[in-house]
């Protein structure tokens, strides 16, 4: 499902089309479902990183309730200038499984450091999004970033309520069915993109819900 | 000039309290509770009233300025014990709300709402401009808001009736039924349940439904204009109406109502998917995961 436009829709996305390119791109998009499913992807990739440097993962998640039981609010850096991005179309699951590792590893640095994460999306300077989301590179740093989480709320688990601790790990066991399937269709059909961007959705879905219950046992502790 | 209200009430050793503050238009009200219920109602007074029943070995801290009313619970060491809040409050009075073993509920809000809990049910009737509600175990419920609507739980259903708006709504175990819907921005997802849409396809709109293991039920009216994705893995798609697939591979598949100027893209890896008129959708699970829910 790639044509003359597929690699130009980044730059669709960002706006830097010439007039009659874009007037040409949107007539393609009109009789092009494949390249209009493509466009979506791109864009969802594109939002979900502003967003992530618009709400660094210190504000997002359960700060009423960190206050309530005695977690001290961390101030929150400045807003950065929002940052744009594009991306070709192999990249587009891999971006979202990396920014999911992003967001994982801000997390964890609040834990350890006790302090405000950099900006996440900055950090693309440094972790390249040139991944496959199947690659095993891929898969060793999420896996890493999994771990690290999974750590720290392991040491703050007895802060947790057990049916807090059950509830969770349930969930993440119906997470973790999720990425298995998804992981096991696309050994089958490896060039599907829904196949990569639901694989990409359900780890970057773990991932949040491991932030979440190691924010909850961290604040309890 | 109205001088700041500054007072810090701290009545320790009562089982009641019961207080009304004055306040001025565009405060806010704060509550954070540990465990016991918050149940927020409307009145047209500009006033705080706050009832409290709670044990004697706890406190409430109460706290009001010209901005903020904030109402706190805490015990002599630590987190307080069962708190239950009633509170009425003027009806634009934006509401911010938290609590850890609590349910939360709040009927007639006309303002902002953000309401979070760990173990407890959230149910919110009104609300505008931003939205928020979250829970891990318990169900979240919406109605009659408009505005930003986020809607979080985990391990339970996610329900919003008649809201318009943007709307994000997301769980891990659980349907998401989204009726009387206005929005030209939805998007709703979960891993292990179903989703039921019912609601306006607005022209230029972006709508997004996703599960993993549950069906998809969508409304699309008539004379809508919309581009339709359809991705699944492991099942069936099944319009109520006839559509003419312009796009098809192995599990992806496109077509086109009207001018196809919104975007609905609806994606089950392992269940079935079924787009049908406004009012038609049934609900016939395939899955039943509340027996899940009743091991709990």
């Amino acid at each position: 499902m790639k044509d003359q436009w597929t690699d130009r829709l980044s730059e669709y996305v960002d706006g830097e089309l010439a007039a009659s390119e874009r007037t040409a791109l949107e007539a393609h998009l009109t009789a092009c479902a494949g390249c209009r499913t493509t466009l979506d992807a791109l864009r969802r990739v594109v939002a979900r990183a502003q967003a992530l440097d618009d709400r660094p993962p210190t504000a997002d998640l359960w700060p009423a309730i960190a206050q309530q039981i005695g977690v001290v609010r961390r101030a929150v850096r400045g807003r950065p200038a929002r940052r744009r991005f594009s991306f070709t179309v192999p990249q587009l699951a891999a971006a979202s499984v990396a920014l999911a590792l992003l967001s994982g590893s801000a997390a964890w640095l609040i834990m350890r450091r006790g302090m405000v994460a950099p900006p996440a999306v900055g950090a693309t300077d440094t972790a390249p999004l040139l991944v496959n989301a199947s690659a095993s590179a891929s898969d060793r740093r999420y896996a890493t970033q999994v771990a690290d989480i999974e750590r720290a709320l392991e040491r703050g688990r007895g802060q947790l309520d057990t049916v807090t601790v059950r509830i969770i790990e349930k969930n993440l066991g119906i997470i973790d069915r999720a990425i298995r399937d998804a992981r096991s269709a696309l050994t089958a059909d490896p060039g599907n993109a829904y196949l990569n961007l639901h694989l990409a959705q359900e780890m970057r879905r773990k991932l949040e819900l491991l932030r979440q219950a190691a924010t909850l046992a961290g604040a309890r502790s | 000039m109205l001088m700041t209200l500054a007072t810090l009430a701290t009545l320790a050793l009562q089982q009641q309290t019961d207080t009304t503050i004055p306040v001025r238009a565009g405060a806010r009200l704060e509550v954070s509770n540990f465990g016991g219920d918050i149940t927020v109602k409307t009145w047209s007074r500009s006033a705080v009233r706050i009832t409290a029943d709670y044990s004697s070995r706890d406190r409430i801290a109460i706290e009001a300025t010209d901005q903020v009313v904030s109402v706190k619970s805490q015990g002599r060491r630590g987190p307080s014990r069962v708190v239950e809040y009633d509170i009425t409050v003027p009806a634009w009075m934006a509401l911010a709300l938290s609590g850890v073993y609590t349910d939360i509920s709040v009927d007639g809000a006309q303002g902002e709402v953000t309401a979070e809990t760990v173990e407890g049910a959230v149910k919110v009737s009104g609300g505008a401009g931003t939205v928020s509600l979250k829970s891990v175990q318990g169900d979240v419920t919406l109605e009659k808001a408009h505005g930003r609507i986020d809607l979080s739980s985990v391990n339970e259903s996610i329900t919003a009736t008649a809201v318009s708006g943007d709307i994000a709504a997301e769980t891990v175990n659980g349907d998401i039924t989204l009726t009387q819907i206005e929005s030209a921005n939805t998007e709703a997802n979960t891993i292990n349940g179903d989703i039921t849409y019912d609601g306006t396809i607005q022209d230029g709109g972006r709508y997004r439904f996703s599960t993993h293991d549950g069906d998809l039920r969508v409304s699309v009216p008539e004379r809508a204009n919309v581009a339709v994705s359809v991705s699944t893995f492991n099942g069936d798609f099944n319009p109520c109406f006839p559509v003419q697939l312009t796009g098809k591979s192995k599990h992806r598949f496109s077509f086109t109502i009207g001018a196809g100027s919104a975007r609905l893209e609806l994606e089950s890896f392992g269940g079935d998917i079924k787009i049908c008129r406004p009012g038609m959708l049934t609900k016939d699970k395939h899955k039943d995961h509340d027996e899940d829910h009743e091991e709990n």
